[in-house]
């Protein structure tokens, strides 16, 4: 949902391989904030796929929803997280039991992404820096490593990660603004990116320092062909 | 509150002059947390235009959004005079709350006495229980438990809570408690009830308690009417004081 950059949106609904897919945004993490809410449906119209949203907040529960909510996800083609507090997020979900239903959904072949705290939800353990200091907390455990999502934007992040692994952190992956790293099952399919200089590494502790592998990301803008006559 | 103060009648400030008097300070240091409905962005557009011209230092916390603003939680809240819990739900309200600790620094506030304030779901965090309707319809859930018994908000205003609260008590699922009618606050010292208030006349108060023959037994508790007239006092304030506030409070907030 980058403003005037579609590249990581059609991307997503690519990988369903559903022609006309049913994509659920869960904007819990920014408390269902209405102005994320209407850019998720500008940015997944219906004219591409079958939107809809869960809120967690609001009487209405959101558009769409005919049915409970943990029946309206498991019916999804896509479900797509947003960005805010990974643990507020995480708080609500567990208060729902959405994190029981999102892991249902996973073992189903559901596709989940999201950015942000949208990304650090999957994994087992998160960098995140909502209130003070930055610090650790555990995810829904979907994908077995940590995750530092912002690693090249916000200063202070690169180097709490550094130390978190340090402490015992398990290893993982960093991705930078703009870079989306494509999990099959728990392997790494993919990384891709949406801006030709978006970076993402694996990053792990070995023997007493940390270790930083750049990973191959490929642009998604790279492929088009441009014709001139 | 059973619903009032500025998110629920926005033209009748006597509750929240309640509040903000309760503090026993000039200009007390009041923290509204809007967690209950997800941090709305009106709502706390709402709370700056309320409290940013009254004679208080106002501050909100959002657990949503980071602002370009690092907080230490614990410091911030243990130097309020007054925390002011805004309505939404009350189960999304508890889950956040715990996941950032806010349950125990809260806690640990009132112990060293803080005015605890709040409307609606902000209202019934405090007790034991609550009747929450986060998932539709109306339930009983649990609170921080601060207060002993239970509490029922908009007993007048969403009538479908109040059977269910009636029948929660009378099975003994819940503790005894009250129902509060939208406009009506009720003021604990320590863990005793000591006032009930109303912004409006025609409100009331509801002991409910389990009777001897398994239904709830509910007796009417009629409010004081607190004294503000509903519009005036914002108009009392000169323009160029509530002005020199808005323009403390800015510089406050860039400090």
């Amino acid at each position: 949902m980058e403003a005037g950059n579609a590249l990581l949106d059609e991307y997503v609904l690519g990988l369903t391989n559903v022609a006309r897919p049913k994509v659920c945004f869960l904007p819990s993490a920014s408390g269902d904030a209405d102005h994320y809410i209407v850019r998720f449906y500008r940015a997944f119209s219906a004219s591409r796929c079958e939107p809809s949203h869960v809120s967690l907040f609001r009487r209405d529960k959101g558009a769409g929803l005919g049915c409970d909510i943990a029946e309206h996800l498991l019916d999804q083609d896509l479900i797509y997280v947003g960005g805010g507090s990974v643990m507020s997020l995480l708080g609500v979900w567990r208060a729902h039991g959405l994190d029981e239903v999102l892991r249902e959904a996973w073992r189903r072949g559901t596709v989940l992404c999201g950015l942000s705290a949208g990304s650090l939800c999957w994994f087992s353990e998160a960098v995140t820096a909502f209130h003070g200091p930055a610090q650790r907390v555990p995810g829904l455990g979907l994908l077995p490593y940590s995750n530092c999502v912002h690693y090249d934007g916000e200063p202070g992040r690169r180097d709490s990660y550094h130390r978190f692994l340090a402490e015992g952190m398990l290893p993982g992956y960093a991705a930078g603004d703009g870079a989306a790293l494509h999990f099959c099952g728990e392997s790494l399919a993919r990384v891709v990116s949406s801006r030709p200089k978006a970076s993402a590494f694996w990053v792990e502790e070995v023997g007493g320092d940390v270790s930083e592998v750049a990973l191959a990301v490929g642009w998604l803008g790279g492929s088009r062909t441009l014709t001139a006559a | 509150m059973g619903g009032g103060g500025f998110t629920a009648e926005p033209q009748n400030p006597a509750l929240d002059d309640f509040i903000l008097a309760l503090a026993g300070e000039r200009e007390p240091r009041i923290l509204f947390l809007p967690t209950a409905s997800g941090d709305p962005r009106a709502q706390m557009a709402a709370f700056r235009s309320t409290f940013g011209a009254r004679a208080c230092q106002p501050t909100q916390l959002s657990l949503f959004r980071l602002e370009g603003r690092h907080h230490d939680l614990r410091a911030l809240i243990l130097e309020q005079d007054i925390v002011y819990v805004g309505g939404g739900s009350m189960r999304n309200l508890l889950a956040i709350w715990r996941e950032h600790g806010l349950d125990e620094i809260l806690r640990e506030a009132w112990h060293t006495g803080v005015v605890l304030a709040g409307l609606s779901a902000g209202g019934m965090c405090w007790f034991e229980h609550g009747i929450t309707c986060s998932t539709g319809l109306p339930a009983p859930t649990i609170g921080l438990g601060f207060l002993p018994g239970s509490l029922s908000v908009h007993y007048d205003g969403q009538p479908e809570r109040r059977p269910v609260y009636l029948d929660a008590v009378a099975r003994g699922a819940i503790t005894a408690g009250y129902g509060a009618d939208d406009g009506v606050g009720l003021l604990f010292e320590e863990t005793e009830l000591v006032r009930v208030v109303a912004s409006r006349p025609g409100t009331h108060a509801h002991r409910v308690e389990p009777g001897e023959d398994g239904d709830a037994v509910e007796t009417t508790i009629e409010p004081e009417l607190l004294a503000a007239a509903p519009g005036m006092r914002q108009r009392d304030i000169p323009e160029d004081i509530r002005e020199f506030r808005a323009q403390r409070h800015a510089a406050a907030r860039r400090r």
